[in-house]
């Protein structure tokens, strides 16, 4: 039986003989790490691949698991699992339902409540179309599970809503409280949202050449534009805010310190940089198409869990006083 | 309105520890979890070396990150001002960990052993209502109450807050050096307000954090 306490959180310096831990510096989090990146990762690609299957106009013909397309059913066991994953990782798992109460400020909040209302309503959408032993137990439900009538429209407008929130919500979650400088910024959540929707787009990809059916130049488009958004966000990410106490460590350790290799190779140069050559050279040659689709999906999956685990990582907490720097006057007395 | 608040004047600690003890005794906080730790620092070289200190704990911060990030609704406001952790409603996200400046809440993880032999896996251990706040629940979050059990003790038996010992919080009660002042911020005859206006007003902690915190310091180095 351990606490973690931030407070005692940074390295050990000999200063102190009675408790070595409490030292003025900055100090990396701990608390969220290689669960959280295949949780955040996972959540991504459910909620995109949902999403790209139904703007690329891919559910069907792509094959069908007990009469659901395929890439709804990745969807919802990505979902699934990372769901499965967060909950594991809560100190206290039994209690993971009040993870839905506090929806006036917390992202975390917003974020059940948007996974269970996808899976929810993306599973009713597809229900009518559920084949078990031969038989359609649910084809009497009153919606298409294409999206074609005003029903399986309503449901899919709603699914692909939550979707969305279910792609930026982990970003959210990192930007939202100045804590920590490096996350406290729009760029975390625009890189999750536009890295998720890469991944997606390769893993629909990747299931259309299993498919045997053919990648579009169109897709190859889709894919370099959000691949190009997001390493201008990663880029624009590095080059803002670099001086700031606690992003600076920060962009040490990302840039020069121990994760420069990891961040260089994998995040930026396999994980965006080479898929957006890829992808513009597949929109450009329609002979290797199809091979270059599943390289994306080989560099991009693990470019995009290496960029949320750095991001967890590089996670650091300027000291909580500078000597020499004066704080600002607090919050006045007597009223 | 009562709004509570502790001024520490950092030039006046000596850095004894006394009320990381103090606070630790009170509170019974878990293994390696210390509310209110001293943090110090050298400064220069021999012989023109300085040793400092600043003690630090939970801020409770008027505009608290925690309990924005907090899904659960286990930390909230009390009007009074103080940020308090309910244990049992506490999921485990460590999200507030996370969105603290300061450092202030601490994970009580469960590595598969018990605190106390026979003791349920839930809590521990099972304690009397007078000293409630000394149990911790494995998988939650706990943090510095500014020993919120004192100071309703001694509103409920007409004791001066921040004055009367049963009344103030540990850390401020055990302090050699008085360093630590605690009452009524929203009060410009309280001690803490006139401290406050003595030294021109208190300074925040990460300041750029932007939390309106109730703990304020002066005499940082």
């Amino acid at each position: 039986m351990t606490a973690v306490s931030p407070m005692a959180g940074g390295g050990a310096g000999p200063q102190n003989v009675f408790m070595d831990q409490f030292n003025l510096e900055a100090r990396t989090q701990r608390v969220w790490d290689i669960n959280h990146a295949i949780w955040f990762t996972l959540m991504g690609v459910g909620g995109g691949v949902f999403l790209a299957g139904r703007i690329l106009n891919l559910t069907e013909g792509l094959g069908y698991v007990l009469g659901i397309p395929t890439v709804d059913v990745v969807s919802f066991l990505a979902i699934a699992v990372g769901g499965a994953i967060l909950v594991a990782d809560l100190g206290r798992p039994l209690q993971a339902w009040r993870a839905f109460v506090n929806v006036r400020t917390s992202w975390i909040s917003w974020g059940a409540w948007s996974d269970l209302i996808f899976l929810v309503v993306a599973g009713l959408l597809v229900l009518p179309a559920l084949s078990l032993g031969g038989s359609e137990p649910f084809s009497g439900l009153d919606w298409d599970p294409h999206g074609g009538d005003g029903g399986g429209l309503a449901l899919e407008i709603i699914a692909g809503v939550a979707a969305v929130v279910v792609m930026t919500y982990a970003g959210a979650v990192l930007a939202r409280p100045r804590a920590i400088p490096y996350w406290n910024s729009p760029a975390v959540p625009l890189q999750f949202l536009l890295s998720s929707a890469a991944m997606s787009v390769a893993v629909v990809m990747l299931i259309e050449v299993i498919a045997g059916e053919p990648v579009t130049a169109g897709q190859m488009v889709l894919l370099s534009v959000l691949t190009a958004g997001l390493l201008v966000t990663i880029v624009a990410h590095l080059l803002t805010r670099t001086g700031e106490p606690g992003k600076r460590e920060s962009l040490e350790r990302l840039l020069r310190g121990q994760y420069r290799g990891l961040f260089a190779g994998l995040v930026v140069a396999a994980g965006t940089g080479l898929p957006l050559v890829l992808a513009v050279v597949g929109a450009a040659a329609s002979g290797a198409r199809d091979a270059l689709a599943v390289l994306c999906f080989l560099l991009l999956v693990p470019g995009g869990f290496w960029l949320r685990l750095l991001t967890l990582r590089v996670g650091i907490f300027p000291p909580v006083h500078i000597p020499g720097v004066g704080g600002s006057v607090a919050t006045p007395a007597g009223g | 309105m009562t709004r509570w608040g502790m001024v520490i004047d950092a030039a006046r600690c000596v850095g004894c520890q006394a009320c990381t003890v103090a606070c630790k005794t009170e509170n019974q906080s878990p293994l390696d979890a210390w509310y209110a730790p001293v943090i110090e620092w050298e400064e220069g070289e021999f012989p023109d070396a300085t040793l400092n200190y600043l003690p630090v704990l939970c801020n409770h911060c008027e505009d608290a990150p925690c309990v924005t990030a907090c899904p659960s609704g286990a930390l909230t406001r009390r009007d009074d001002g103080i940020v308090m952790a309910d244990e049992d409603v506490c999921i485990g996200s460590r999200a507030c960990m996370t969105a603290c400046p300061y450092g202030a809440l601490h994970f009580f993880e469960d590595r598969g052993t018990v605190a106390v032999e026979g003791a349920p896996a839930e809590a521990v251990p099972s304690v009397p209502e007078r000293y409630a706040h000394q149990r911790h629940v494995r998988g939650a979050v706990s943090k510095c109450t500014y020993c919120a059990h004192k100071i309703d003790f001694g509103l409920e038996n007409g004791l001066e807050v921040g004055v009367h010992p049963l009344a103030t919080p540990a850390c401020v009660v055990t302090c050699p050096a008085e360093c630590r002042i605690f009452g009524d911020l929203d009060d410009p005859d309280s001690n803490v307000s006139q401290y406050l206006a003595e030294h021109g007003g208190g300074e925040a902690l990460r300041p750029d954090a932007k939390t309106l915190p109730s703990t304020q310091y002066v005499g940082l180095p």
